[in-house]
């Protein structure tokens, strides 16, 4: 129950790397992530090559191909959008509850967009991919607001307190949300197709809607990184280098809720990349917040994409889920992580 | 999280002597409440079979346990409601006892079978073999290998087996990804009418049970519940600290393992016969320990705590206003958080959390 017992000592907490490791870092990034937006463009369940890309860009290409590959754009773009966000909201969650498994989830943010959307079609007959994200998007912030008045309120406000709520709150909205689609088959069938989540068939009308929560989310993070690394050290040891701490940590609880709540209303719950991209990139920059934040932006992109196009592939002509990959290949890494650390942890 | 202030009192407790060779300590509150649950459990239990349209009216109820009431009860009790009843008797015993086991395991009142993927693999081996490859094994079997499945990828994959909580539990959520993420897949595939009835499974559901379930789950619990009662001594000493249960000679780390490979069992049992039932191994332990106010795994307490309760989210199931036969799990997840809800503001009133 000692939740700063669980921090990472060690690795990346003592070690500091050298600005030379952090530019080869910056620049694999960003090779790496332009490599996953090409492989987004030209993989898929119709095959095309990187020549068809540069003839749609010329303007010179088969209108068929063209189409083909004008249809990738948005889930491209979505999944760039949805993997930052995501990648910055794990970090926020891990560094304000001092829990290296913290995630967005555990705020009741998913199973509020879930809600949502299923009172949606259930009882107000909204179809479609904006609506969900409209449907979502409150619902998600709603719930993440509701557990942190009800965690945080009180003079005794405590993070293992505000991660029970959220599992109160989510059982209680799951309970909900299966009474319902058990009883109406309508709002069944819209609550499993988003459940499952997936990047396919959403337009650019769902980025627009999402894109303003995740430039505001990111933009928190960033102006809340080097208090946050005050935090780190502890609740009093931030408050003598003069950090307003409650102030500090609500910042940061609502900027982790608009970024997962906009990421998750307009791709589904994706689990694992807000849990992974933190560590991956704790590994390679080290603990400091402000390097944590810029790189998770380069780094949740790469996995979120990565996993789209692994769907699109695997079996082709058919796809699978990018949230059903993201589990597939998260999981076997959070293992192997369990595996490695000492016992007693 | 406990409570240290009650160990002032450790006088010895009253015995229980059978003869000259076998003295039980009798603690007088947890065998209060032993009674009190199982007279609750009785009352509940009468209620199932006479509550309702087609309910067996309560004069008629010891003709009908007799065998000699009208083909109507005698058919209710027999068909409808008997086998309903003792299957969630049992599976809620099976549920609360695997909760207790694990829970003192875990030292953590959060901790159940479900943390470590026992339900999401359960779910994820139903929706295999109920749907995607129908035909090889029935569903309940494909639910039970899948629970036994993520228990054996869990203990697999931290590397100590079921010796370190901290490991298990984060093994156990990336399992459970997986699972829950396959069962999406495959609910998200098949068509809707079936989606919906393994939706309906996955949420666990106690209507249609035969004897055959009944006979199931008592045979189980038959089984492991003598294991549990031989591991409860030492079950208590580790929960004193490694140091101390290894300098009694309690074997902490063996013992933990044995105490989660119960669990295991146990709420796959249940599992087999009710499907993944939510909430009942997480909240019948705490709300058996906070009624006998005492330590230690409460195993018996906590299997009767979840008898009555699933027994009684049953009646709810069975008669309530809104929708239409809404799957017992449904009911025990709202009551479940709805609990969980007030035993977290009454923590935060006494500031002890």
């Amino acid at each position: 129950m000692d939740a700063a017992a669980t921090l990472p000592r060690g690795r990346g907490g003592v070690r500091r790397p050298g600005p030379a490791r952090r530019a080869l870092a910056a620049v694999g990034g960003a090779a790496l992530l332009a490599a996953a937006v090409l492989a987004s463009l030209v993989l898929g369940g119709r095959e095309t090559g990187l020549g068809d890309l540069a003839g749609v860009l010329a303007g010179t290409a088969d209108p068929y191909v063209a189409t083909v590959i004008e249809s990738r754009y948005p889930r491209t773009a979505l999944a760039v959008a949805a993997g930052a966000a995501l990648a910055v909201a794990g970090t926020l969650m891990q560094a304000i509850t001092r829990n290296p498994l913290a995630e967005p989830g555990l705020l009741g943010i998913n199973m509020g967009a879930a809600a949502a959307i299923v009172t949606g079609t259930a009882f107000l007959g909204l179809r479609g991919g904006t609506a969900s994200v409209w449907l979502a998007l409150p619902g998600a912030v709603a719930a993440g607001l509701l557990v942190y008045a009800l965690g945080a309120a009180g003079a005794r406000s405590g993070l293992v307190r505000l991660v029970l709520t959220g599992a109160v709150v989510s059982a209680v909205l799951s309970a909900y949300i299966q009474a319902v689609t058990l009883s109406l088959p309508e709002s069944f069938d819209s609550y499993r197709y988003w459940v499952v989540g997936s990047l396919a068939g959403r337009d650019f009308g769902v980025l627009w809607s999402m894109l303003p929560f995740t430039l505001a989310g990111c933009l928190l993070a960033v102006l809340l990184a080097p208090a946050l690394n005050a935090l780190a050290l502890g609740d009093e040891a931030a408050v003598s280098v003069g950090v307003n701490v409650p102030l500090v940590r609500g910042g940061g609880l609502i900027a982790a809720t608009l970024l997962s709540a906009a990421a998750t209303a307009a791709v589904g719950p994706i689990a694992f990349v807000g849990l992974a991209v933190p560590h991956i990139v704790r590994a390679v920059v080290g603990a400091d917040l402000r390097a944590q934040i810029w790189y998770g932006l380069l780094a949740g992109p790469v996995l979120l994409l990565a996993a789209d196009v692994i769907g699109r592939v695997v079996v082709r002509p058919q796809e699978l889920m990018v949230g059903v990959v993201a589990a597939f290949a998260g999981a076997p890494v959070l293992l192997y992580a369990v595996r490695r650390t000492k016992e007693g942890m | 999280m406990s409570a240290p202030a009650r160990t002032a009192r450790t006088a010895a407790p009253p015995l229980l002597r059978l003869g000259g060779a076998v003295a039980l300590p009798v603690r007088p509150r947890p065998a209060l409440l032993g009674l009190a649950l199982l007279a609750g459990l009785a009352v509940a239990s009468v209620l199932t079979l006479t509550v309702g349209r087609l309910g067996i009216p309560l004069a008629e109820l010891p003709a009908a346990l007799a065998g000699t009431a009208d083909p109507q009860a005698a058919f209710v009790l027999e068909r409808l409601r008997g086998p309903r009843l003792a299957v969630a008797v049992g599976a809620g015993f099976a549920l609360g006892t695997a909760g207790a086991l694990f829970q003192s395991v875990a030292r953590n009142p959060l901790g159940s079978p479900d943390v470590i993927g026992v339900g999401a693999g359960a779910g994820a081996g139903a929706a295999l073999f109920g749907l995607l490859l129908p035909g090889i094994l029935p569903g309940p079997a494909g639910a039970v290998l899948g629970g036994a499945a993520a228990a054996l990828l869990v203990y697999l994959a931290t590397g100590t087996g079921f010796r370190d909580p901290g490991k298990l539990i984060i093994a156990g959520i990336g399992v459970a990804a997986m699972s829950t993420a396959f069962t999406h897949y495959v609910v998200y595939v098949v068509a809707r009418d079936r989606a919906s009835v393994l939706q309906a499974y996955l949420n666990g559901s106690l209507s249609a049970r035969s004897w055959e379930h009944a006979l199931t789950i008592g045979v189980a619990l038959a089984l492991l519940l003598p294991c549990a009662a031989a591991l409860s001594t030492r079950m208590a000493i580790a929960e004193m600290g490694d140091d101390i249960a290894d300098g009694l000679g309690a074997r902490p780390r063996a013992t933990r393992a044995w105490a989660v490979a119960l669990s295991v069992a146990l709420s796959a049992a249940a599992v087999a016969v009710a499907g993944p039932i939510a909430f009942i191994a997480l909240t019948a332990p705490n709300i058996a320990k906070r009624l006998s106010g005492g330590h230690g795994a409460h195993a018996f307490t906590g299997g009767l705590t979840g008898a009555l309760l699933l027994v009684l989210a049953d009646i709810a199931a069975q008669h309530s206003p809104i929708g239409d036969r809404l799957p017992v799990g449904v009911f025990t997840m709202g009551i479940g958080g709805v609990y969980l809800g007030y035993l977290l503001v009454r923590e935060w009133r006494k500031g002890a959390l």
